[in-house]
């Protein structure tokens, strides 16, 4: 258990390492060329470890809805995003604003979408999610 | 005044908002995917399909390079890191953590190298020091975000 929370852990960590170097490489290139390395590179990763264990195209891929398959041009956008930002705001507040980004639109998807769900909960958290950004939000005076 | 061009402006602040709520539709259209496929399959496509795009776009917009000296080889193993994430969330999802419990530790190993990354400026990307202001944000973000993982499901 110990071991497997420690591994989602890493899988954090290398969230943030794999921005950090995509974020390097666009210094040098621009944000759209680290995204097209960055997908390029880890689908000769992917394509490698799914010869090595097998069961790339188990179960029944074909029968997924169309739209399940735009998420390779969406993440394009999301990897040059944040090779762009990462030079420009820090890490930390790339990463931070990412997060509330992602926790308020993945509520508002689940609203949409009709899944359960604690509306208390649901506010509360959107609630100091917002808070944070205002407490982080750039002003012309500050420091 | 910080007023210089490189000080952050509310337009970098609503990017990185937004590319937020990217990440929520490919965790979305990458899940429906992985309904119905393999783990590796759920991966591989958004990889494959992204690599097509990502030229495509380079191709059409031709942006500038912003150094002509080539930058080291290893700035190019960022997808590496990516790639190995979907397959460390797929393998502990379905332990006694579950979606909720990879999510949040996921997130807080991300704030923390993400901290230490601006300190230490890792990698050659500008060293920032996060002052009181950044540390309250990010305690009230990550509280919210936790209360909306763990409590904001169905009760």
């Amino acid at each position: 258990m110990i071991g497997f929370a420690a591994l989602a852990m890493l899988a954090g960590v290398l969230v943030g390492l794999s921005r950090q170097i995509n974020g390097r490489l666009a210094l040098s290139t621009s944000a759209m060329e680290s995204s097209f390395w960055n997908h390029l590179i880890g689908l000769i990763f992917i394509t490698l470890a799914a010869m090595a264990f097998g069961g790339l195209f188990a179960g029944e891929p074909a029968a997924s809805p169309w739209w399940a398959y735009l998420g390779g041009p969406v993440g394009v956008i999301f990897i040059a995003a944040g090779s762009w930002l990462i030079a420009r705001i820090g890490a930390a507040q790339t990463a931070m604003l990412i997060i509330a980004g992602q926790m308020i639109s993945g509520v508002v998807l689940d609203i949409i979408l009709g899944a359960p769900g604690n509306p208390l909960a649901r506010s509360i958290g959107v609630a100091l999610i917002l808070a944070g950004m205002w407490v982080t939000r750039p002003t012309r005076n500050r420091d | 005044m910080n007023d210089t061009p490189d000080a952050p402006r509310l337009y970098h602040f609503a990017a990185a908002f937004g590319a937020g709520g990217l990440l929520s539709l490919m965790v979305l259209f990458n899940g429906t995917l992985a309904a119905y496929g393999s783990l590796f399959f759920a991966s591989w496509v958004p990889h494959l399909t992204g690599s097509v795009a990502a030229l495509a776009l380079l191709i059409w917009l031709r942006p500038r390079r912003a150094a002509t000296v080539r930058p080291p080889l290893w700035t190019y193993l960022g997808g590496v890191s990516g790639a190995l994430t979907v397959m460390l969330t797929s393998a502990t999802m379905n332990t006694a953590l579950a979606l909720s419990g990879t999510i949040a530790l996921g997130l807080a190993g991300q704030v923390l190298f993400s901290l230490f990354a601006d300190i230490r400026g890792l990698f050659g990307l500008p060293q920032k020091m996060p002052g009181p202001r950044d540390y309250l944000s990010l305690a009230l973000i990550t509280s919210g975000s936790l209360i909306i993982i763990f409590f904001g499901g169905a009760s």
